[in-house]
């Protein structure tokens, strides 16, 4: 990613190509990831949002998550062999990430059977109770913990990304 | 020299391999949240007096064979609700026009303080974590720079 550049030392290197270096996967890494912080923190935020929009967009939370859990498949395979390995790296990250996992799977799950507008919308009308009522709130106080936790503990890597995505350099400018 | 068929070729077969390991990926993330939400579904069942206390055994007792939690009356559009002989409890209105998604809350400067306090937490749990890393790195970096230092120092001593 951080090769020599492509064109002459008199030809500038504009910006875009500067950005287009950076990996496609990177980018989508970062942005999905960005996106995801957003929608989570819009859905615990259930006094501002309401409780529709709550709703909706924890069930699209859910589906994220799924999408970003397979995104990173490799890394869990990876560092879950590690974590056995006593000089292993990643012991508390893999930790905070496994905890991550049971908490948003529960809210979710929790969250879809307590739902009052979008499913019943839907037709479909599940089995509520205080015990997921409880549980959801519970799961939704944990990763309100855990997702800044998990965000932080990468805070390397955002900070390299985020600065070569969005820092806008004239073109003619060159460090 | 180059065969572009047979190039086009290796790209098709690599994206194919690319999608199905997506896909096989997909279905073990499937399955481990599965297993989570079975785990939570069994903990609903054995202890729930863990979370909630008693209130869950007198629940589950009434939950009607319908799938429907108890005391939940379902109303179709224009069915009228309360008086002596209406339904009592809980009551889920199905499809009653065009759903409200409420989005008038969420431009109410009342309701933004609940978006700041969610980003405030957000914000002191990231920088206590970074000034965690970036103290425990700094506390590495001295350790090695110790270490390092420290065979010269045994070795320009003269032997007793």
């Amino acid at each position: 990613m951080n090769g020599p550049p492509v064109t002459s030392a008199a030809e500038p290197l504009p910006a875009l190509d500067r950005r287009r270096r950076i990996a496609a996967r990177t980018r989508l890494d970062f942005w999905f990831d960005l996106v995801l912080l957003i929608g989570y923190t819009l859905a615990y935020s259930y006094g501002f949002t309401g409780i529709a929009i709550h709703e909706w967009l924890g069930i699209g939370l859910g589906l994220a998550l799924l999408l970003h859990l397979t995104l990173h498949w490799d890394w869990v395979i990876r560092t879950t062999r590690r974590v056995l390995d006593p000089r292993g790296h990643d012991k508390v990250i893999w930790l905070v990430n496994l905890a991550l996992l049971f908490g948003m799977t529960l809210c979710v799950a929790s969250g879809i059977l307590i739902s009052r507008v979008a499913l019943p919308y839907l037709g479909i009308y599940p089995l509520a109770g205080p015990f997921w009522e409880r549980l959801h709130v519970v799961t939704a106080e944990v990763t309100l913990g855990l997702v800044p936790v998990h965000l932080a503990l990468r805070w390397r890597w955002l900070i390299r990304v985020g600065r070569r995505l969005l820092t806008f350099r004239p073109a003619g400018r060159q460090r | 020299m180059a065969d572009p068929g047979r190039a086009a070729a290796a790209d098709l077969s690599a994206g194919g391999a690319a999608a199905v390991k997506f896909v096989r990926h997909l279905g073990a993330v499937t399955l481990v949240v599965a297993v989570v939400v079975v785990i939570g579904l069994a903990w609903n069942h054995f202890e729930p007096g863990t979370l909630v206390g008693g209130v869950q055994a007198s629940f589950d007792k009434q939950a009607s064979a319908s799938g429907r939690a108890p005391g939940v009356a379902v109303l179709r559009p224009g069915a009228k609700t309360g008086g002596p002989h209406g339904p009592h409890g809980r009551v889920v209105i199905v499809r009653n026009g065009p759903m409200n998604l409420g989005l008038g809350s969420m431009f109410d400067p009342v309701n933004l303080a609940v978006l700041r306090h969610t980003v405030v937490i957000e914000a002191v749990v990231i920088a206590i974590v970074v000034m965690i890393d970036v103290s425990r790195r700094l506390w590495r970096q001295e350790r090695r720079r110790a270490r390092q230092l420290a065979p010269y120092r045994s070795d320009d001593e003269p032997d007793q």
